[in-house]
């Protein structure tokens, strides 16, 4: 049976703007994959489509079929994790082996509290004082 | 709620699959070959067709052949030049060309690009009409099939809960699958909890 899995260092996953996201990417696939891709990402839930942003990759060229990969990603000054009604951004590390579509990841938060941030659900009146 | 949470979040809703059986997809596709691989996915708004062509691609891509989709927005009379040019390059035999949304294009455009398929392995279009090849499988709507997506999301118990809310839903959006799902977002979303039942289901 085929699988990836990403693991954050000590499980940690919640982080502030220019801290390192460490960890390890492992795999054990049916055959070799042509490549191994590490990703810091990006994306939206929520209620309209989903925007992705890459922000750094990390090839594995020429992975066997078991493998695993330690990762260090500086995480940028934003976005911020955060969540409202109608859209949640989220960060994670995904590892995806390439083709196809097999792909696991891990969720983290990047925010200066290292905490997700809460949009209140209705925004104060700008012109109230 | 948060938007993360929501059940019926856009890419919780991209991951329900169209209902069709084994038997279903086997007659499908026997169906596309005695047309010659040149015909219509054909429903309403939100009955799935998008989903089916989808779909039929990624099976036609395990037959070995090569989908190439093309998607045209609300009131796309001709495809954008480039997006025409990549779609069309090099057409072969193991091509299949897929117009998402084929009956927005003008009949000059449409005729163009047909024509142009002929290079192509098939052509498979979706429409809210049927008329511009022969019709592959018809999508429709009904409350049961929301409601089968709706326990699929949301789980049986709070699917049983919403039940008397999912007609008039139906009815409201005319049998619009994917605005009634839109309009079950936006009640999830008022409710104040991450998680947890319909406010006053």
């Amino acid at each position: 049976m085929s699988w990836l899995k990403v693991d954050l260092d000590e499980g940690r996953a919640a982080f502030r703007p220019g801290e390192v996201v460490r960890g390890t990417a492992s795999w054990s696939l049916d055959a070799p994959p042509a490549s191994v891709e590490v990703r810091l990402i990006w994306f939206t839930q929520g209620k309209g489509d989903r925007d992705v942003g890459l922000v750094e990759t990390m090839p594995c060229p020429a992975p066997g079929a078991e493998g695993r990969q330690a990762f260090a990603f500086p995480l940028p000054d934003g976005p911020y994790s955060f969540s409202g009604t109608l859209v949640s951004l989220l960060w994670a590390v995904e590892v995806v082996a390439l083709p196809g579509s097999d792909a696991a990841l891990a969720e983290l938060v990047a925010s200066p509290s290292g905490r997700e941030i809460l949009l209140p659900r209705e925004m104060p009146d700008a012109g109230a004082r | 709620m948060r938007a993360r949470d929501n059940p019926f979040a856009v890419h919780r809703i991209h991951a329900l699959r169209f209902r069709l059986t084994d038997e279903g997809w086997r007659e499908l596709l026997a169906r596309l070959s005695t047309l010659g691989c040149r015909a219509a996915i054909v429903g309403p708004e939100g009955s799935g067709k998008t989903l089916l062509l989808e779909e039929l691609g990624a099976r036609l891509g395990t037959l070995g052949l090569a989908p190439c989709l093309l998607t045209l927005r609300r009131g796309e009379r001709r495809p954008a030049p480039e997006a025409r040019a990549a779609l069309l390059a090099g057409l072969g035999p193991a091509d299949v060309v897929l117009v998402d949304g084929a009956d927005e294009l003008g009949p000059l455009a449409w005729s163009s690009l047909r024509r142009a398929a002929r290079k192509a392995g098939g052509l498979v279009v979706t429409s809210h009409r049927p008329g511009l090849l022969p019709t592959l499988w018809t999508c429709g709507t009904s409350v049961e099939l929301l409601a089968d997506l709706v326990r699929e999301l949301v789980g049986s118990e709070e699917a049983e809960a919403l039940r008397p809310r999912l007609a008039a839903l139906f009815d409201r959006h005319r049998g619009d699958l994917r605005a009634a799902l839109r309009a079950l977002y936006d009640l999830y979303g008022a409710s104040p909890a991450t998680a947890g039942p319909l406010p006053g289901a």
